[in-house]
């Protein structure tokens, strides 16, 4: 009877340390990516800058360099890293266009997307994560853009069905474009409202 | 004879009407030039300067404007905000307003251009039949502001180009430009009047050891670079995380742009260029700058309703949302208030030996509970020395 009591013991205590692990695991759920990582742009809006600042934020400890922000990033920048094993282990790509961004660059959409899918490409040849981000509202939607511009809309397409997961502010996604591209690909999404949120998603993403 | 007669007397009338019309267009031209704009120098005002205080050759001119400066004990860093650049988007100037009259310094330095292109503030668009001036309601009464212009007073500088040069990249931009103050940076002393008062607040920039300026400004809802903080590379990070700060704690969204490296002229590119300090530019939605707009009087201007531009929005050629509640005043003015403080709040959280301490301006929320008028002060009952007339 008492080695009944104590194997119930003992049954009922990993029932209840396995119930918190799975607890825990449940809390950190949700898409993980390594470091370094690289964030680059495609369309050349102000994207990057804005998650420079909450890497900046987050003091990420990794050697050499945690991130690297290079909105005009090409294939070769990877092939690079690769050769001088610190190879990049996550790329992310932000989406909109910024007309002027990419004018200041000397650029148009067409040789962006030529970047992109090259930039693409390599990643998948380095089993790097891809994370596509659109962080710029409808701002950085076709629109309101000019009469005949889609450029937006042509940087979505290059990035985020080809993306590992999504990142999303809500406000670029009222016609449920990213929902539709994640739901039809079965990409994970991450959705936030603010965009000061997303310095709890990018903790919750790279920390293990 | 009589069809000699005839002819004459037709052109006697034609010329008195003429007369009659343009005396009546004269005074309405001269009250205007001469309204005077009264500022209460808060608490926080301790010196008034011009800019000919930094640049001698805008002496004597209409440009010469006055410089409030809010100093605190404590020594930190400087911050230049710049109303009236163009003075036809209003929430800038009121929202520099607000700062010089109740603005407190425990730290640091504040400096305000309330009419930086005073000119400008003289005229009206020519043929646009926009008002003249306009009301802010306060509990003492109403204030009443000029109108203005995006350009300087043809009065004040004539005749433009074929071809404005800009100075020094030689870029070719509108003739009309030439007159206007956000494409003439960072102007040369013996230029244009344009230029030399983009000159004189260079100048002050440079002496007054100035860490950021920002340029307010309001855009019409059918240009892309609205809602937003336009940053020169030397001030992208405070940019982008003022941008995130603010929609995630003021109530309302505000982006960021990258200055063009390319597109000269304007200051959030060449106060950067220039000079040491950060160059921001702030836009706020101004539906009465819209070319698809409907009348264009006062109430336009202050409540920002329009039933052509909410269509235009859905018709989707908007690129702010626009709706029957318009874009009033106050919320424009609060936009700038609180970008403003949240700008300063983050450089001052990582500068802290350059830190400003700014107390008792309002922000967005506040602003738009008791509105703009809550917080000009009334000169019937300042001392005296206290007041300046812009």
């Amino acid at each position: 009877m008492k080695k009944i009591q104590t194997a119930a013991v003992i049954f009922l205590s990993f029932l209840i340390i396995s119930g918190v692990s799975w607890l825990n695991a449940a809390e950190n759920d949700g898409p993980k990516a390594d470091l370094p990582v690289i964030v680059s742009s495609c369309g050349q809006s102000p994207g990057p800058a804005l998650l420079k600042v909450l890497f900046m934020k987050m003091k990420l400890e990794h050697k050499p360099k945690a991130y690297e922000i290079n909105p005009l990033a090409t294939a070769d920048d990877l092939i690079k890293m690769k050769e001088a094993g610190t190879p990049y282990r996550t790329l992310i790509i932000v989406m909109g266009a910024s007309l002027k961004g990419m004018g200041a660059a000397g650029i148009s959409i067409d040789d962006e997307l030529v970047r992109t899918k090259k930039l693409i490409e390599e990643a998948r040849n380095q089993s790097i994560t891809l994370i596509g981000a659109h962080i710029e509202g409808m701002k950085r939607r076709a629109q309101g853009a000019s009469a005949g511009d889609n450029t937006d809309e042509l940087s979505i397409d290059a990035v985020a069905p080809a993306s590992d997961f999504l990142i999303i502010n809500k406000a670029g996604d009222e016609d449920g474009r990213f929902t539709t591209i994640a739901n039809e690909k079965n990409i994970p999404m991450v959705s936030v409202e603010k965009n000061l949120e997303l310095l709890e998603e990018l903790k919750k993403i790279f920390t293990k | 004879m009589a069809y000699v007669k005839l002819t004459t007397l037709r052109k006697i009338v034609f010329s008195l009407a003429g007369v009659a019309l343009m005396l009546f267009a004269g005074i309405s031209f001269y009250r205007i030039r001469h309204l005077k704009e009264p500022v209460v120098l808060g608490q926080g005002v301790t010196q008034v300067k011009k800019l000919s205080d930094y640049f001698k050759g805008i002496k004597g001119t209409i440009n010469d404007s006055y410089v409030y400066m809010l100093e605190g004990e404590e020594a930190g860093g400087t911050v230049l905000v710049i109303g009236g650049t163009h003075p036809e988007e209003p929430a800038a100037r009121l929202a520099a307003w607000i700062f010089t009259e109740n603005a407190l310094l425990e730290q640091g330095k504040l400096l305000v251009i309330l009419s930086a292109n005073r000119s400008a503030t003289t005229v009206t668009r020519l043929g646009g039949a926009y008002p003249p001036d306009y009301t802010i309601e306060t509990p003492w009464g109403g204030q009443k502001f000029r109108m203005g212009d995006r350009w300087s007073n043809p009065l004040d500088q004539w005749p433009d180009p074929e071809v404005y040069i800009h100075y020094p990249s030689r870029q070719e931009l509108a003739y009309i430009d030439i007159r206007n103050l956000n494409r003439t940076w960072p102007g040369r002393p013996n230029g244009t009047l344009t230029e030399k008062t983009c000159f004189a607040i260079i100048q002050l920039i440079k002496e007054e050891n100035v860490d950021i300026a920002i340029d307010l400004h309001e855009a019409e809802l059918q240009y892309p670079v609205i809602s937003t903080i336009v940053a020169h590379q030397n001030g992208q990070d405070l940019a982008a995380m003022a941008s995130m700060m603010i929609s995630g704690m003021e109530g309302f969204d505000i982006g960021m742009e990258n200055s063009p490296e390319a597109l000269h002229g304007l200051s959030h590119r060449e106060i950067g260029d220039h000079t040491d300090a950060i160059s921001l530019l702030l836009e706020a939605p101004e539906p009465m700058l819209d070319a698809t707009r409907g009348r264009t009087d006062r109430a336009l201007l202050l409540e920002g309703k329009d039933e052509f531009i909410v269509k235009a929005g859905k018709h989707g050629l908007l690129f702010e949302k626009m709706d029957e509640n318009g874009w009033p005043i106050d919320k424009r003015v609060g936009r700038h208030c609180s970008t403003i403080l949240q700008i300063i709040e983050l450089w001052s959280e990582e500068h802290q030996e350059k830190a400003l301490i700014i107390k008792n301006v309002p922000r967005y929320k506040e602003i738009i509970a008791k509105g703009t008028g809550a917080f000009l002060h009334n000169p019937a009952t300042a001392a005296s020395n206290r007041i300046k007339y812009e």
